[in-house]
């Protein structure tokens, strides 16, 4: 981890090019966080019908400065606003991938198909209690949510009587412990074939094509976007990880270290997390890259994203009606390539490091 | 070989049954997508006037027809508390009614009692004609709270003086309240529907061929599907080879000794274009070669307006050349950087092997030697890459098929999509899907008859 620091101090010291890219996704994210409290002289779902495809002009008091689109909308707001709610889509969902595909990868590479053991009687009762964790827990609470907003005693209930079952399940666990042998028979869990064959699964259709079909099942709402996005984004960086793992396993310091009698877990958060970090550091920018690209593709196809959210797709999109306003595509598009352009600087010069470092 | 080969294939047409599973249940399952309210809307137009009663049965007779009557999957595991039929009753004003009355009394008999005695009332206050009376027997619609129910239902009693059924609705009202079981909801039943289910039915119809019919046009989905890959399949094929010729011949360059000028020009450009989105950059060909503002050099939208019967394939294809090329040439370069690398790194890692430095010390010239030794070595790893490639290509689609209006089948998902066409969209699920898996098994065939030590493998 030090070591990774160190690279990054030195290369800020010596590429330009990398020192640009911060500076600008550092300024990015400010402006995308501080942009509520900016004095901006329009909002952008602020509709004026009298200046439609107004073109950019700079002088005036009341001027666009990026031009107008087809309802009157000031395109720079929409442009800054743009950027917020890309920012805001984006970055919540590659830190949670990130984390997801983490805990899988690793799951899977560290495990394999043999190592993760557990007794019969573990399996029959986890699985036991997660269906009533499922109808208890989720179903009922959230039916009665939505059919009897002032029947609150219903979800008090259901809790309650998810613990109780909970509690029964513990006893009759321990009971059937006891008495029978045939549960004591450990069952080795094969993780990375399961992980493996979701993956497979997950990723046997373009995931541009996977998310428009399920956006189309929900209404278009961020939050629900968000999971989709992040339900389909972790399947890149697990693979990633359970690579990494299976490397690591294999060298000789994390043989001695098994050898001398490391705990399992001390083994991955001690000796295997930190070797990864580089790699995941990189898959983590590309993958907010590429999702930065894939909500600005989703809102100029209008779908999965609310239309009152101000996004750079939206904008963009607006050009398809009236070809002439060039300032549609053009201040909302430089944008976008900017970022993901110093996304892929940062990426480019962190790859270079840990390849030198490998050599 | 064959045995790995077959339990990759086996591997491959699980996942596909899995992915296409997910989404046929989804598209059943979540609130709101059954898909069921565009068509009443669209009978709307039709029936405006008619009774309530007749759009019922029309209502009744659809799910009929679409198989939408029969349960979704092979068993539900639900609350007790709602009947498994549910879903038939129409409107849904009625539906949800019930829904909530059987949450909240838990007593299904009682609730299906008090439903038909109001039900009775309605009905006869409606012959009356008392508009006052009936607003005041709605509000019995608006809550299922006790608190509400029974002083509401004794009020219209005595209102009414006891008649048109007034005394059987509070007769009823009260016995849902005094028996009254609340928290039966939380029960669980589990209910076993065997294979008449529309699972069952949609995927014994998928393995025939038969993708069901469209909830827009009723036209058969294989139909759409079909109509649309004739259109996809040239783009894919055409920009698929271009992209790998000049990536081939971009890193037969770039790995010469003279090549490294043409490296230093050409690589940063690459990496530019590299992250360039689709959408961005088909938006700027357009504008800069299809609209008369500036340049147009190609036409606009669509594959040509009218193409004349009984040409041969090849007047088709040449008819329909001109709309093609600026999709292909998005297509083209934003899939170029990807395919070079990878070309060019394969192509470097085998130009330090030591047969090629014995073909150097023969004399063989730079050019014989890239295209005759290097080249097969170098292109074992490209078979896999092409196959992966192939699903960034389809997904690319459908973005320039939506710009370019092509109508293909990603503007086939792109309106299926917003017009929440859902056979439609598990069928194009299912075809891309399997598209995947034969390219996979076609890439994984190829492996092994270029390369004799892969056959070794068991």
């Amino acid at each position: 981890m030090q070591a990774l620091y160190n690279d990054i101090k030195q290369l800020w010291r010596q590429k330009i090019a990398f020192r640009v890219a911060l500076c600008y996704l550092a300024g990015f994210t400010l402006l995308a966080v501080l942009l509520p409290w900016l004095p901006l002289r329009y909002m952008p779902n602020d509709i004026n019908l009298d200046k439609v495809y107004a073109a950019p002009c700079m002088g005036g008091s009341n001027s666009n400065w990026f031009g107008t689109d087809a309802l009157g909308r000031d395109v720079f707001a929409n442009t800054l606003f743009g950027a917020r709610t890309a920012i805001l889509i984006s970055f919540p969902v590659a830190s949670f991938t990130a984390l997801l595909g983490l805990v899988l990868g690793t799951t899977a590479g560290f495990f394999g198909d043999s190592g993760f053991k557990t007794k019969r009687v573990h399996v029959i009762v986890s699985v036991i209690a997660a269906v009533f964790l499922v109808y208890l827990g989720l179903y009922v609470p959230i039916k009665a949510r939505v059919l009897l907003p002032s029947n609150t005693s219903l979800i008090y209930y259901s809790v309650a009587s998810l613990i109780l079952v909970f509690v029964v399940l513990w006893g009759l666990a321990r009971l059937l412990w006891v008495r029978f042998a045939w549960f004591h028979k450990p069952i080795a869990l094969p993780v990375d074939q399961i992980i493996l064959r979701i993956i497979e699964t997950l990723t046997s259709v373009p995931r541009l094509i996977f998310i428009l079909v399920l956006a189309s099942f929900l209404p278009p709402t961020v939050p629900m976007l968000a999971i989709l996005l992040a339900l389909t984004y972790w399947t890149g960086i697990a693979r990633l990880a359970r690579a990494e793992m299976l490397k690591i396993k294999n060298l000789p310091y994390f043989e001695s270290a098994r050898s001398i009698g490391v705990t399992q877990s001390a083994m991955v958060f001690r000796h295997a997390l930190p070797n990864m970090l580089g790699p995941l550091l990189i898959s983590f920018t590309f993958a907010l890259a590429s999702l930065l690209t894939f909500e600005s593709t989703l809102s100029f196809l209008g779908i999965g994203i609310p239309n009152t959210l101000p996004s750079w797709g939206r904008t963009i999109a607006g050009i398809r009606h009236n070809a002439a306003a060039w300032w549609l595509l053009a201040f909302p598009g430089t944008f976008l390539l900017a970022t993901v352009m110093a996304l892929q600087v940062t990426n480019y010069y962190i790859l270079a490091i840990i390849q030198a470092r490998k050599k | 070989m064959v045995a790995l080969l077959f339990k990759r294939l086996f591997h491959g047409l699980v996942a596909l049954w899995l992915i296409a599973t997910l989404v046929f249940l989804l598209s059943r399952l979540l609130p709101g997508s059954s898909g069921s309210e565009n068509i009443l809307l669209a009978n709307d137009t039709f029936y405006t006037g008619s009774s309530s009663s007749s759009r019922e049965l029309a209502y009744r007779a659809y799910l009929r027809r679409t198989g939408l009557d029969k349960p979704t999957f092979y068993f539900t595991i639900g609350t007790s508390v709602e009947p498994d039929t549910l879903h038939t009753i129409y409107p849904e004003a009625d539906r949800l009614l019930l829904q909530k009355l059987a949450w909240q009394f838990g007593s299904w008999p009682d609730v299906v009692k008090f439903f038909t005695a109001y039900k009775a009332l309605h009905q006869n206050l409606t012959q009356l004609q008392e508009p006052k009376l009936l607003a005041h027997l709605q509000s019995l619609h608006r809550s299922v709270d006790p608190d509400v129910l029974l002083p509401a239902s004794q009020r219209l009693r005595k209102i009414l003086n006891g008649q048109h059924g007034s005394v059987e609705l509070e007769q009823a009202t009260r016995k849902l309240i005094t028996k009254q079981q609340p928290y039966n909801a939380l029960l669980p039943q589990i209910r076993w529907h065997g294979s008449q289910n529309q699972y069952h039915q949609w995927l014994t119809e998928a393995v025939q061929g038969n993708l069901g019919n469209s909830y827009r046009d009723s036209g058969a989905v294989t139909g759409h599907i079909g109509q649309a890959i004739s259109t996809t399949w040239w783009i894919l094929l055409l920009s698929m080879t271009l992209t790998t010729l000049l990536a081939v011949e971009l890193s037969i360059l770039f790995v010469r000794k003279r090549g490294a000028k043409w490296r230093r020009a050409i690589l940063p450009f690459l990496f530019f274009t590299d992250r360039i989105p689709l959408f961005i950059l088909a938006l700027l060909l357009l504008i800069l070669f299809a609209s008369p503002d500036f340049l147009q050099l190609f036409p606009v939208y669509g594959m040509g307006t009218y193409i004349p019967t009984g040409q041969t394939w090849l007047q088709n294809a040449l008819n329909m050349l001109p709309f093609m090329v600026l999709p292909i040439i998005c297509l083209v370069l934003v899939n170029l950087p990807y395919v070079t690398n990878q070309f060019y790194s394969s192509l470097a890692d085998v130009s330090e092997a030591d047969y090629i430095r014995t073909a150097k010390a023969k004399g063989l010239s730079e050019g014989k030697i890239i295209r005759q030794h290097m080249l097969r070595n170098a292109l074992f790893p490209i078979i896999t890459l092409l196959s992966d490639f192939l699903p960034t290509l389809v997904a690319g689609v459908v973005v320039i098929e939506t710009i370019f209006a092509i109508p293909g089948v990603g503007r086939l998902l792109i309106e299926s999509v917003l017009a929440r066409d859902y056979p439609v969209l598990v069928g194009v699920v299912l075809v891309v899907a399997l598209f995947k898996v034969m390219s996979h098994f076609i890439s994984d065939l190829l492996y092994g008859l270029a390369d004799p030590r892969i056959r070794q493998i068991t």
